[in-house]
């Protein structure tokens, strides 16, 4: 039986008149078990068939094995699909458009049909979202999740095709996402893997697609609960500034709240295996007087309706300023991890748009928070865009020659945070 | 709201009367908590926590916040109220700006309107536990008083020279208590304590003893309403110097108190008056962080009053409302106020 832990780390004092309430909320996870372990659990490997998946030919080969490998690690008893992805979707296996049942008998099947994938045609990843969404509904499986691997742009369907797909499939299904080489967008894919609560990353090589889809679909099996929500309650004419999921990684949960009761909203958080994800809460409360102490939320980790953990963010209202200047480390970390994120994302939009000096400006400042934060990955990942001059003062120049795939590695990963050290 | 004998003086956990310790800390009961009064028809009550938000009216979650505003309910100790029958109720509460409730009550009355004592004991912010002085020496006084006898015979004079030998007694008690808690922390070097003030109602006679600046009140319903004593504070001594109230007020040392209880008190004995009552009104006995917001006599009638148009009766509910307003007025200090209503026709 999963079970779950919150902990909360805020600065509660805030000064006379003040209103924000700003807190982190840790939730960890143990005991999770395999995924179908709260009920049945779905997967859909959809692999990109496109004509480019040909040039060169060990894409299309890379894709196979890799969708090989991760058929090999799903456990028996889950429901299963594979996708071909061109301009529609085409079903791999089973032939009809349905899900099997993990057995020895379909696995082996499975792996005899991927190798017949061959490529041919466009990019057409919402027809793909759809099909997706279609067959998930045909099992009553409580998790759901598919892996979709491309490596072009959309063009073979009319723009609009995939946002329309997105609002069909949100909260249905699970997506991560990957793209292979350098042709693909960046933005397209984020867009699928934030709506669809997944990740989404970047391939550069073929022969990494194996371990990748491996390691993907091995996290995908350790998630035994299927579905977990953050349940906030906040008093009384307050107002939600933000929820966002701040470690692992930064995702904006704030949109996609739903009011489940007059002062309660609960935002999906999919499912869960034996993990620790960090929440940044943001809460504007009606300014009470000194000396007046306040619920500004009360965080509750819910699965199936049951509340599993529960943490206090609380305001006191104090004139002493020795207690209301201080801001909580995590609250500052996490602060500072997403506005990393954000300044290396318009760093090279800036860079694309062809604005150097914005660029240049915006990947220094990324470069010195990426560095005073101990966030290491991410330090390594802007070395390969620009050439650091002076970490103090966050001084870079852009790099002459940069590997496409280094910055998209950079745009993808920018996201991933580190966490904050915790005295013990 | 649970029926029970008080609240532990450790952690304001609600206690039985048989107790021995508290069932919530371990604490030992004995030394400091009261035993049931003797003559008192009901036993007092203390909220165990209210249910319904006091800001609000909202439901209190299980975690000790409003479901609807988020205000935190109050501990036991931090805020509670005592009806020790209809005639006589009385509210304790934190107020705003402190963290802690240093004030204290304990009363008892019988229900035939007869007698009631009210003691409030108001711990010394300055002196850390003096919460827990403060609550020991209100209660062992409440308790020596409503255990004592009654007069033996009927007269004013009979009566208040009764009543003063036994508040002196209850006072010394009070002392002792307060002493206890000192030794009971090892003896710290600003010891806790408090101020002491207790009024016993028996029949039409008031007879009062105190130490320090907690009050006692006379306010008819009609006619002049009276402060029934002089603080023992450098405030007092400024006005018999020749000094104006306001320019009193006015001076830092004005609320520093000259007597009080506790290990290092150097006159414990209370100052003594008496009063006897002819019309209906409202004995109020409170702490300075309800006179700090309404120190004329007449001020706290005209407050009492109102309530009373406004339909409020119960001793309870407008000693509520008195804290209340303390609060509104910024509840600087701990508020405590505790009434008694006498009717010279009911009796």
């Amino acid at each position: 039986m999963a079970e779950f832990k919150a902990e909360v780390f805020q600065n509660e004092y805030l000064a006379d008149g003040a209103t924000d309430a700003h807190a982190v909320v840790s939730v960890s996870c143990s005991g999770a078990g395999k995924a179908g372990a709260s009920g049945e659990a779905a997967e859909i490997i959809i692999i990109d068939t496109s004509g480019s998946m040909d040039m060169p030919p060990t894409k299309i080969a890379a894709a196979r094995r890799a969708a090989g490998v991760a058929v090999g690690e799903i456990v028996d008893g889950t429901w299963f699909a594979i996708v071909s992805g061109h301009s529609v979707a085409q079903m791999v296996y089973p032939q009809h458009a349905g899900m099997a049942k993990m057995t020895d008998v379909t696995r082996r099947e499975a792996l005899t049909a991927v190798e017949r994938v061959r490529s041919g045609g466009a990019t057409a990843i919402g027809s793909w979202i759809q099909a997706a969404t279609e067959l998930f509904s045909q099992v009553s499986a409580a998790q759901r999740h598919a892996i979709l691997l491309t490596d072009g742009k959309i063009e073979g369907e009319p723009p609009g095709a995939l946002a329309q797909a997105l609002v069909a499939a949100r909260g249905k299904f699970q997506c991560d996402c990957r793209g292979i080489g350098a042709d693909w967008v960046v933005d397209e894919l984020r867009e699928i893997s934030t709506a669809l609560m997944g990740t989404v990353d970047i391939v550069a090589k073929p022969e990494d697609l194996e371990a990748d889809f491996e390691a993907m679909m091995q996290a995908a099996m350790s998630r035994g609960v299927a579905d977990a929500r953050l349940r906030i309650w906040t008093p009384q004419g307050s107002e939600v500034l933000f929820v966002r999921q701040v470690a692992p990684t930064v995702k904006d949960l704030t949109s996609t709240g739903v009011q489940t009761a007059p002062l309660v909203r609960e935002f999906p958080t999919g499912a869960w295996s034996d993990e620790s994800r960090d929440y940044h809460v943001a809460v504007r409360v009606p300014v009470a007087g000194i000396g007046n102490e306040r619920l500004a939320a009360r965080v509750e980790l819910v699965v199936n309706d049951e509340v599993q953990a529960k943490s206090l963010v609380k305001a006191v209202w104090t004139t002493d300023t020795d207690l209301t200047t201080r801001i909580d480390p995590a609250v500052a970390h996490y602060t500072g991890q997403v506005k990393l994120a954000d300044t290396i994302q318009k760093g090279l939009a800036a860079k694309a748009a062809g604005d150097d000096r914005t660029a240049t400006v915006l990947l220094g400042e990324a470069a010195k928070l990426a560095h005073d934060s101990g966030n290491e990955s991410t330090t390594r990942l802007l070395e390969k865009v620009v050439d650091v001059v002076d970490l103090e003062t966050g001084t870079v120049r852009l790099k002459r020659e940069v590997h496409k795939t280094d910055e998209m590695a950079l745009d993808t990963r920018s996201t991933k945070t580190t966490r904050i050290r915790r005295d013990p | 709201m649970t029926d029970v004998a008080g609240i532990c003086p450790e952690c304001a956990h609600p206690v039985a009367g048989e107790d021995a310790f508290c069932e919530n800390c371990g604490a030992q009961l004995i030394e400091n908590a009261v035993a049931a009064p003797t003559r008192a028809a009901a036993e007092p009550t203390v909220a165990a926590g209210t249910e319904a938000c006091r800001e609000c009216g909202g439901i209190v979650a299980d975690d000790g916040f409003c479901s609807v505003c988020g205000k935190r309910a109050p501990s036991a100790r931090d805020h509670w109220q005592e009806t020790p029958a209809a005639w006589v109720g009385g509210v304790c509460d934190r107020g705003i700006v402190h963290a802690h409730n240093e004030d204290a009550m304990a009363l008892a009355a019988l229900a035939d309107r007869s007698l009631a004592v009210l003691v409030v004991c108001d711990g010394v912010t300055s002196a850390p536990d003096s919460d827990r002085a403060a609550l020991a020496a209100a209660r062992i006084a409440c308790s020596t008083l409503s255990g004592s006898s009654l007069p033996m015979s009927d007269g004013v004079a009979a009566t208040v020279s009764h009543w003063s030998t036994a508040i002196t007694r209850a006072c010394l008690d009070a002392n002792a208590a307060a002493v206890g808690v000192a030794r009971s922390l090892g003896n710290p070097r600003e010891p806790p304590s408090c101020t002491f003030v207790a009024a016993v109602l028996d029949g039409d006679v008031v007879t009062l003893g105190w130490c320090g600046d907690s009050r006692a009140y006379w306010l008819p319903d009609e006619g002049v309403a009276v402060q029934l004593m002089l603080d023992h504070s450098l405030g007092t001594e400024m006005i018999q110097g020749g000094m104006t109230q306001a320019e009193a007020e006015a001076d830092s040392t004005f609320h520093t108190i000259t007597r009080w209880l506790g290990a290092d008190s150097v006159d414990s004995r209370p100052e003594l008056a008496s009063m006897q009552l002819h019309v209906a009104g409202w004995l109020l006995v409170c702490s300075d962080g309800l006179w700090n917001y309404a120190s004329p006599a007449v001020a706290l009638q005209s407050l009492v009053r109102e309530q009373m148009t406004a339909g409020r009766t119960a001793p309870v509910e407008i000693a509520d409302v008195l804290v209340r307003f303390a609060n509104e007025q910024g509840g600087h200090d701990n508020i405590t106020a505790v009434l008694a209503r006498y009717e010279p026709s009911l009796r």
